[in-house]
């Protein structure tokens, strides 16, 4: 039997679900291969191609860091950014604007408010689609480099007690994150407000994988974990604004915290943050989510030289 | 012969959906959209007693044949029905309904945030990942599906 030497090439990044250890492993693999590239070794990866994205929501660091990571290969990105000046606002389909951006791209990112909007879009794209955030759905590449943070300060990923934070509900990035861990043997905690549990209709194929033990209590576990993911509260996904006043600033993690946690624990943090992680917790040497951000370049880096090239790198 | 044998019999032309689970005989009529504007005559027995201590809803529906898209939504909203379907008095077809593993275009998913319900020229796609346990799935916004909420286009 012939096998692809590259099982990334070409294809589309649209939801964990669709991934496995072994595709996760092999991009941890490509990623450490990244670093260790001197830069104008690296920039021979994506030389001559085009990254399109298309932000229908705001974001800072997931487009920049995708920005960046196809210049540190060595390719060019093109790209909506800000809707209001765009032909959307005309009332152009997502399909038509998708459609045009794979005629002038070689992979595309979309990031959109609707749930299923990327796997929609890559039924009509001619060229990959990388998933940069759907709705409240998933963040795929976030949870990518989440778990490649965990590995790189950690050493390893199974066996680990890992305890997510904060708002479980309309955080993407946990449900990607959630769905990747479930393919590693780790004992996961899940802490929120009772308003903010994670959804079940979202977590039913997770659940037949690993289990989890859910919480309203910061301080239950949290001398025992060896990482702490802290999520914000989506404020702007709220129906109702009293509903997040109520929950806003259920946990910090200030000092107090900290001290309470093993001296090797670690702090991650898709970012942004808001008051939830203390501005003095940066110092410590359990913050890591300046580290994991840019873990993200890398790691994003690394799949879209996998995509672009029928043989890796 | 039983009471409810009767009930199914008399039918010239069409189609018997008889072993429907209890309570859902109205859910069907308004999935498979019987409502007797065509003029056809339609009879509907619900709470039909059948074997011991277990009750059935029954359609019959006279001068109509159901089409496979009928059969995908009847094997969501009552997994155990039968359809008969009966030419000049004689039972002629007698199918089981099954779930298949995808049904696209009946329902619309549940999530008002996902994609298959917004602008863009899409129609829905669920996938039955537990058949005996009826659990769907949207294909686009992966949420499992409540199928007593399920609504249809």
């Amino acid at each position: 039997m012939i096998q692809s030497m590259n099982e990334f090439f070409q294809k589309d990044i649209i939801s964990v679900r669709d991934f496995d250890k072994q595709k996760l492993e092999s991009i941890f693999d490509a990623t450490n291969k990244i670093i260790k590239l001197k830069p104008n070794d690296r920039r021979e990866i994506g030389r001559g191609k085009t990254l399109g994205y298309l932000f229908y929501e705001p974001s800072t660091r997931t487009r920049l860091s995708f920005e960046a990571a196809i210049a540190s290969i060595g390719g060019t990105s093109i790209g909506i950014s800000n809707i209001s000046s765009s032909s959307t606002q005309k009332g152009e389909s997502l399909a038509d604007t998708v459609r045009i951006m794979s005629i002038y791209s070689d992979v595309l990112v979309l990031r959109h408010p609707l749930d299923g909007s990327s796997r929609f879009a890559a039924e009509i794209s001619e060229k990959s689609v990388i998933n940069g955030g759907s709705g409240t759905e998933e963040h795929p590449t976030q949870a990518i480099q989440d778990l490649f943070t965990i590995k790189k300060e950690k050493n390893k990923i199974d066996g680990l007690k890992i305890g997510i934070v904060g708002d479980l509900k309309y955080g993407r990035t946990v449900y990607s994150l959630l769905s990747a861990l479930s393919y590693y043997d780790v004992d996961v905690h899940l802490i929120s407000p009772e308003s903010l549990k994670i959804r079940t209709d979202s977590t039913y194929e997770i659940k037949k994988r690993f289990s989890f033990t859910e919480s309203t209590d910061l301080e239950e576990y949290i001398d025992d974990l060896d990482v702490v993911y802290v999520t914000r509260i989506q404020k702007e996904r709220f129906p109702d604004e009293e509903e997040y006043i109520k929950v806003k600033g259920s946990y910090v993690i200030g000092l107090d915290i900290t001290k309470k946690m093993k001296d090797d624990a670690i702090i991650l943090h898709p970012l942004p943050r808001l008051d939830e992680i203390s501005a003095e917790v940066d110092n410590t040497k359990q913050a890591k989510y300046f580290k994991q951000a840019e873990y993200g370049m890398y790691t994003r880096a690394a799949l879209l030289g996998l995509i672009l090239n029928e043989k890796g790198f | 012969m039983q009471e409810s044998d009767l009930i199914v019999r008399r039918i010239k032309d069409g189609t018997v959906i008889d072993h429907i689970d209890q309570g859902r005989g109205l859910r069907v009529l308004e999935a498979l959209e019987i409502d007797g504007r065509e003029g056809n005559v339609i009879t509907i027995a619900l709470n039909v007693p059948s074997g011991k201590s277990k009750k059935k809803d029954i359609i019959k529906v006279e001068n109509r044949y159901l089409e496979d898209d009928d059969t995908n939504k009847l094997a969501v909203i009552a997994p155990n029905s039968t359809v008969n379907i009966i030419k000049n008095y004689k039972l002629v077809e007698k199918r089981r309904v099954s779930l298949p593993n995808e049904i696209e275009r009946i329902f619309r998913c549940s999530n008002p945030d996902c994609v298959t319900n917004s602008s863009e020229h899409i129609e829905s796609t669920m996938d039955v990942i537990d058949k005996s346990g009826l659990v769907l799935k949207c294909r686009y916004c992966s949420r499992i599906l409540d199928v007593n909420k399920l609504k249809y286009y």
